[in-house]
Parts: C-alpha cells; structure tokens; sequence
C-alpha cells in the first residue's frame, strides 16, 4: 500500500497509514526524493502516529530517507512516534541517531519552521 | 493439641527465621545442654512449683519499682494476666521437653515483647533478677544436699540462655523485618513527573534506581511527554544516591526513548562525587545533556523553549505588605 504524500507550503508530508511492508517502505524512499526535488520542498514530515511498531529495517529506512532528503536539501523530521514504539525501540538500541524527532504533525511543522525560517532569515 | 491457624503462624515465623530442628540442635550443642540438664530441671520442677507463686510477687513488685517497666503494666487487669503468663512461662522451665514446640512457643512470646516495645535491656535485666530470685531459693530448697544447688544452676542457666537467644533473635527478626519493608517502600516510591510550564516536564527521582524502576520511569514520562505535549524534560537526580554505570545505561534509555518523541532531557543534581564516579569508570555520557542544579536545568529548558523569566518590580509587595493597608 503507497503511502499518500501531502504538499503543505514549502513541506512535505507523508502519512503512514497502516503497517507498511519492506518494499513499500522503500517506495516512499524514493518517491520522497522525486518529490522533493519536484516542489522545491525545504522540509519532510514522516508521521508514524499509527504504528505500533518500528522495527530495525524500518528505522535504517527513516535515518535512509532524513539522509537523502538532506542531499536532496530538505531537512525530515520522523513525528508520533508512541510511547510504547519508543520504549520498544530503545530496549532493542534503535535510537534514530542524527535524525529529528517530534511529538506529532504540529510539533514537526513547528520545529521545520524553526530550522528553514532560521535559514531565511540568518542567511545559513 | 494447638490450635491449627496458631500453629501455622508460629511454624512459618520459625521458617522465616530459619529456625530448624538441626538449627535447635546445634544451639543446644553449643550451649552444652545436655541430657543430664534435661533431668536436672525436671528433678527441680515441685521445688519450682513450690516458689513460683513468691517468685513472681517478687518479680514484678521489681518491675513495679523502675519507671521505664512499669509502663507496661498500669492497668491491674493486664497485669493480673501478665502475671498468669509469665507463671506459666517460668514454670515451663522445668518441665522438659525442649523440643521444636517449646522453642516455637518462646519465639511466640518473644515477639510479643518486641510488640509491646520492652526494651532488651528490660527483658534482660528481668531475666536475670529471675535467675538470682531462683539460686537463693535453690540453696534453700536444697540446704541438705548443697552439692546438687550448682549444677542444676548451671542447667538452669543454659536453658535460659537459649530462651535469651531466641527472644533476642526475633527482636533481630522484627526489626530487619521492618527495615525491608522500608527498604521496599522506598523503592517503590512513585515518581512524579510535574508539569512546571507548558512544555516543559520535572521529574525528581529519590531512591535506588534499579532496572524495573527505571522501566516504569521510562513508561511513565513516556506517556506524560505525550499527555503533556512535552517538549523539555529535566530529570533531577538529586535523590539518587548511587550512580554506577547500569543506572547511567537506565538514564540514557529514558533519554533515547524521550528524543524518539521529540523530547529533549536535561539531567540536573550530579554531585561531584557520582561525577568523578561516572568519570573513573569510564562510561560514555556524551549523550548526557547535563546541568548542575535544578534551577540551572529549569533555565536552560526555558532558554530551549524560548521563555524568558523577568521580574517584576515591586511585585512581592503585596504578598508582605503590613497588616491593615
């Protein structure tokens, strides 16, 4: 099943929706790095509010994804991750290193404004 | 035969305190009382029978005259019964039969004094007004025969001395009792995880953290960082007071586990010496965010969430102003 991938001003947004398979997780790898580059799109927002698990072929596609949307000039941030997915995680020292995090969609829009606005505006 | 349920709760307190029948055996060896003791004390049970009655008057006319045991015995009814108890208790030692029963049954009453609160001292001191009231009385009994006096003192003597070891025990008993239920409480003690600002989460954690605490922690401001829509969290650790490398292993997973949800963890109250610990030990804390004290933890939270605390003038005036303005 694709994953829908939502244009909201400069950002954009995939919604995970159900549990994704391997390959459609790679799916959105790529149609992510098409897009971006399509809409000139200066962040991503990964939301994977309904999953209950997260495992470690899908947290090296997350950190693969923030990775070629920072090529691609983009920065990611990965949203609702849940308590018990987080907890999990850890446990099986998947910590999502170097890539950002928050708490949901608002949250993830609110720290992007702050990182490309800071750009605008500081000129770097 | 003894009441079942009495029974039970007398057998399982002897578990608990691993009194066995070797155990018994072995204290009896080391005590060298043995056999010829036995039939010493049952020998002298109608002499016993016969002062038991002047014995007890005398004993407690004693208790009676120090301030700190006659608090036990105020009410004439307690003591009336105090008194049969205590016949009864001084009389079983010349019965025989020191078996598992007669130990269960000392370990009963044992408890009751460390229940009551009489102090060793107090039981101490009783016991061995008991055993002087008993020689004088002894000699008399035996003015005919002088020589058998000493011996069936000393047998006397022994078998008191393994009364004394047990009640001693189960004061030792109750009260190590008492410290691990402490022990337990404060390992259970909750912590809190307080809202100080929107945003921004404090959890002051006090106690041993150990691996099914710092799991519940964990869960726990898990899901308050989500309830809370928390975006900085301060973890004071103050409270703890040993930080070995599974307790720094345990913070850096809630840390990891809060980052995953878009939370960043400050860690504030590392004293100098877990720091010099932690540091001679070599474990990695560069993932660590730490502050000194809570309320430079508060202040750079507030600095990552763009609040900024200013003072108003004046403003503590009208909590301190004089009365009648």
């Amino acid at each position: 099943m694709a994953v829908p991938i939502l244009k909201h001003q400069d950002y954009l947004i995939a919604s995970i929706q159900s549990l994704l398979t391997d390959t459609d997780l790679w799916h959105l790898c790529d149609d992510l790095a098409a897009q971006v580059g399509q809409v000139r799109a200066r962040g991503v927002i990964v939301d994977v509010t309904v999953l209950d698990v997260l495992d470690s072929f899908a947290t090296r596609v997350l950190c693969a994804i923030a990775q070629a949307m920072k090529l691609r000039g983009a920065h990611t941030v990965i949203v609702g991750i849940q308590p018990e997915v987080a907890f999990a995680m850890v446990q099986l020292g998947l910590s999502l290193e170097g890539v950002a995090t928050a708490l949901d969609l608002e949250e993830g829009l609110a720290y992007l404004d702050r990182r490309t606005k800071g750009t605008r505006n500081h000129g770097g | 035969m003894i009441d079942p349920a009495e029974r039970a709760t007398g057998t399982s307190n002897m578990r608990e305190m691993e009194i066995t029948e070797q155990e018994i055996a072995h204290r009896k060896r080391f005590l060298e009382f043995e056999e010829e003791d036995i039939g010493r004390l049952v020998e002298v049970n109608k002499i016993a029978e016969g002062y038991a009655e002047p014995v007890i008057e005398a004993f407690y006319a004693h208790l009676l005259a120090f301030e700190d045991t006659r608090g036990f015995f105020r009410d004439p009814e307690v003591l009336a019964h105090v008194k049969d108890m205590r016949r009864e208790y001084f009389l079983r030692l010349t019965q025989g039969n020191y078996d598992t029963a007669y130990v269960e049954d000392r370990l009963r009453i044992g408890e009751v004094h460390e229940r009551i609160g009489l102090p060793v001292k107090a039981y101490l001191g009783m016991y061995n007004f008991y055993l002087r009231a008993v020689a004088t009385r002894l000699l008399t009994a035996y003015n005919k025969e002088p020589e058998r006096t000493f011996p069936t003192f000393l047998s006397l003597m022994k078998l008191v001395f393994l009364d004394i070891g047990l009640a001693i025990d189960t004061y030792i008993f109750q009260r190590e009792h008492t410290i691990r239920i402490q022990q337990e409480a404060i390992r259970e003690i909750p912590t809190p995880v307080l809202q100080v600002r929107e945003r921004l989460l404090i959890v002051p954690i006090i106690g041993v953290l150990d691996s099914s605490r710092a799991r519940r922690l964990t869960d726990q401001l898990l899901h308050a960082i989500r309830d809370n829509r928390a975006r900085v969290v301060v973890l004071d650790i103050t409270g703890v007071p040993a930080v070995d490398s599974r307790v720094a292993s345990h913070l850096l997973q809630t840390i990891d586990a809060s980052r995953l949800m878009g939370a960043t963890v400050i860690v504030t109250g590392l004293s100098a010496e877990v720091a010099q610990t932690l540091v001679t030990i070599g474990v990695d804390l560069t993932k660590l965010n730490t502050v000194g004290d809570l309320q430079g933890g508060i202040e750079e939270a507030d600095r990552l969430l763009g609040y900024k605390v200013v003072k108003v003038e004046g403003a503590w005036g009208r909590h301190d102003q004089p009365e009648g303005r």
